[in-house]
């Protein structure tokens, strides 16, 4: 059954990025750089969504997102390059070919496995990068002068270019997702978590499946960690830390996976509840996070989105059929 | 030699204290199929009910020995009420979603214990050092070694046997095993699953809490001691294999070696020694050293 809704969502995020472009200057710069951390952490977490479908919790997204950001950094500080296009690309493209590496000896694994394999490799990464002073130890290092088409801009222009740049580049690769979330190989790895013995005996590769699901988080990661260093103008091998990765499964938990807009809501939320939570109760914000965490998986286990998936179908469908209805139908003669 | 002997002993007692911090998270795995990360605050809540009553027994003028009896008993008692309350409240709910959820809900708890902790003993370090200062040093060959310690290594080892035992000797014990193997065919058979599986949580809060405690005089009791250990048991329990007592101890002596050999020799990749080691045990056994392969489900 073809959902009509798909085009739906590349139009919402088209709009939502014009909408934003256009209100540039009128968004003041705090919350600006609030919502850049916070949608390039949703990219990262689209990439967990992606593979959770498939049943699988990576905690070590992290890497990728490490990857990503010390693309940008190298490339900046050893190769002088400052086009900013170009560090996102390099940065989702260099995350892309670890994955495709990494992925030959992921992919085998399930479950538990899975997620503390991820989880290892993640640290064993931040272990080395922090006793390395080519990663600049514990401290990392600032990126430097960055360029966008040829445009040096400076101060204010500077923020915004960079603001539009993540925006942008976020909107596209969510569309990308988007459009292999919807394909036949988005279809293939929600069966991975239904049944994955039943899918091979229909053919399919579940083990080719995952290992693109994995390059594919992987890119996106990269893309967003590039995307969160040329933010910040500064990387640290913190990327690589468990609880980064930790952050975007909370995103995804707190969104819900109906949709890759899922986790740029879930991102925008945790966001906005950690300024609030650090700004007027700074320490007990972890016993806030946890009680809203908890509220959230007892009460709303599929996610904020799920308010929105519940009210489209009561829009929709007016009357749902439930299974007694049906049920009444075949009993009656 | 002498630093042999070092890293021996180290190994050794690194090794204890890993099987004490693991050895409830791996019971409730077994029986519950859920990786609890609020095993790490059960921990830290008793490290700080230790070094509470540590402190109270000390006030009292009581002795180390008895001191000790109080912190481990407070311990064991506040872990016990925390399990079965968290098993009631929020576990019962969430059987029957999937594990990402229900190990996020345990991380939940974990951040709800942390902040619990730091609201009611503040951010600053506690001490409970007094029953390890009373037993004092003893001579090991070469070095010199706190007796506390090396009276560690028996507790874990005489904590590993009570569990053996009980899991293989005993009625209750028997029906832990038979749900381990086979939830269904358990309840089929007259097991109170259910029942099971509270009781089982209850003990892994209270072996939780109980290894903070016995942890409690070594350090010094702050914020955050609780997310170290979670990340070491995990890396303990998947490597013995998630479930298997043997595999827990296994899996210590795995870490524990793995760490004392990199302090010593190689201090510069001692922060990730225990990932590399697992990233290697899982490369060659999928499923652990202590695993046994699970039938695919068609």
């Amino acid at each position: 059954m073809k959902r009509p809704s798909g085009d739906l969502t590349i139009a919402a995020i088209v709009l939502v990025a014009i909408a934003s472009s256009l209100a540039l200057s009128a968004i003041p710069s705090w919350i600006r750089y609030i919502a850049e951390i916070a949608v390039a952490a949703a990219l990262a977490a689209v990439g967990v969504m992606i593979l959770l479908r498939a049943g699988l919790l990576s905690f070590g997204q992290g890497l990728f997102y490490f990857l990503g950001a010390y693309a940008v950094a190298f490339l900046n500080r050893h190769l002088g390059v400052t086009d900013a296009v170009v560090m996102v690309l390099a940065g989702a493209a260099a995350a892309g070919i670890v994955a495709g590496a990494l992925g030959f000896f992921i992919a085998r694994y399930r479950g538990i496995f899975f997620s503390m394999l991820t989880l290892a490799i993640s640290m064993v990464v931040y272990g080395v990068a922090v006793k390395i002073s080519l990663f600049g130890g514990s401290d990392g290092f600032n990126v430097g002068m960055i360029s966008f088409f040829g445009l040096h801009p400076r101060g204010l222009n500077l923020q915004m270019a960079s603001f539009l740049l993540c925006l942008w580049t976020c909107a596209i690769f969510a569309i990308g997702a988007h459009v292999f979330v919807r394909s036949r190989l988005g279809k293939v790895l929600e069966a991975i978590a239904d049944n994955e013995v039943r899918l091979e005996f229909l053919g399919t590769s579940v083990r080719d499946a995952i290992h693109i699901a994995y390059v594919a988080a992987g890119v996106l990661a990269g893309a967003a960690g590039a995307l969160a260093g040329i933010a910040a103008r500064h990387v640290d091998p913190s990327f690589a830390y468990w609880t980064t990765a930790g952050d975007f499964i909370f995103i995804v938990l707190l969104g819900g996976q109906a949709s890759v807009l899922s986790p740029f809501l879930g991102s925008l939320v945790l966001e906005t509840f950690r300024f609030i939570a650090s700004a007027s109760f700074p320490d007990e914000w972890q016993l806030a996070l946890g009680a809203v965490m908890l509220v959230i998986v007892l009460f709303l286990p599929r996610g904020l989105d799920h308010v929105f998936v519940s009210l489209r179908r009561a829009l929709t469908r007016p009357k749902a059929r439930t299974e007694g209805d049906a049920i009444a139908e075949v009993v009656r003669p | 030699v002498s630093t042999f002997v070092t890293i021996l002993v180290d190994a050794v007692s690194y090794a204890a204290w890993l099987f004490l911090t693991s050895i409830g998270l791996t019971l409730v795995f077994g029986v519950l199929r859920l990786l609890n990360i609020a095993h790490g605050g059960f921990y830290s809540v008793g490290a700080y009910m230790a070094a509470y009553a540590v402190g109270l027994g000390a006030a009292a003028g009581l002795g180390p020995a008895l001191q000790f009896a109080m912190a481990a008993i407070a311990a064991v008692a506040v872990g016990s009420v925390l399990g079965l309350i968290i098993e009631r409240t929020v576990l019962l709910r969430l059987y029957r979603h999937p594990e990402a959820l229900i190990l996020i809900a345990t991380y939940a708890v974990f951040l709800i214990l942390e902040g619990l902790t730091k609201l009611i003993w503040g951010g600053q370090s506690l001490y409970a050092n007094q029953p390890r200062d009373a037993l004092g040093q003893m001579r090991l060959g070469v070095l010199q070694y706190p007796v506390y310690d090396i009276a560690l290594i028996a507790v874990a080892i005489i904590l590993a046997a009570t569990v053996g035992l009980v899991l293989n000797a005993t009625r209750i014990g028997r029906c832990v095993t038979a749900v381990v193997f086979d939830r269904e065919i358990s309840a089929a058979m007259g097991i109170n699953v259910g029942r099971v599986m509270i009781g089982t949580f209850v003990v892994g809060a209270a072996l939780g809490a109980f290894a903070g405690a016995v942890t409690a005089p070594k350090i010094a009791i702050s914020p955050g001691i609780g997310v170290e250990v979670i990340v070491l048991a995990f890396a303990v329990v998947v490597i013995g294999g998630l479930g298997s007592i043997a595999g827990a101890v296994v899996g210590a002596v795995v870490v524990g070696v793995a760490r004392a050999v990199t302090v010593h020799l190689f201090p510069e990749v001692e922060l990730f020694a225990v990932y590399a080691v697992m990233a290697a045990v899982l490369a060659i056994r999928p499923h652990g050293l202590f695993a046994t392969p699970e039938t695919r489900r068609i």
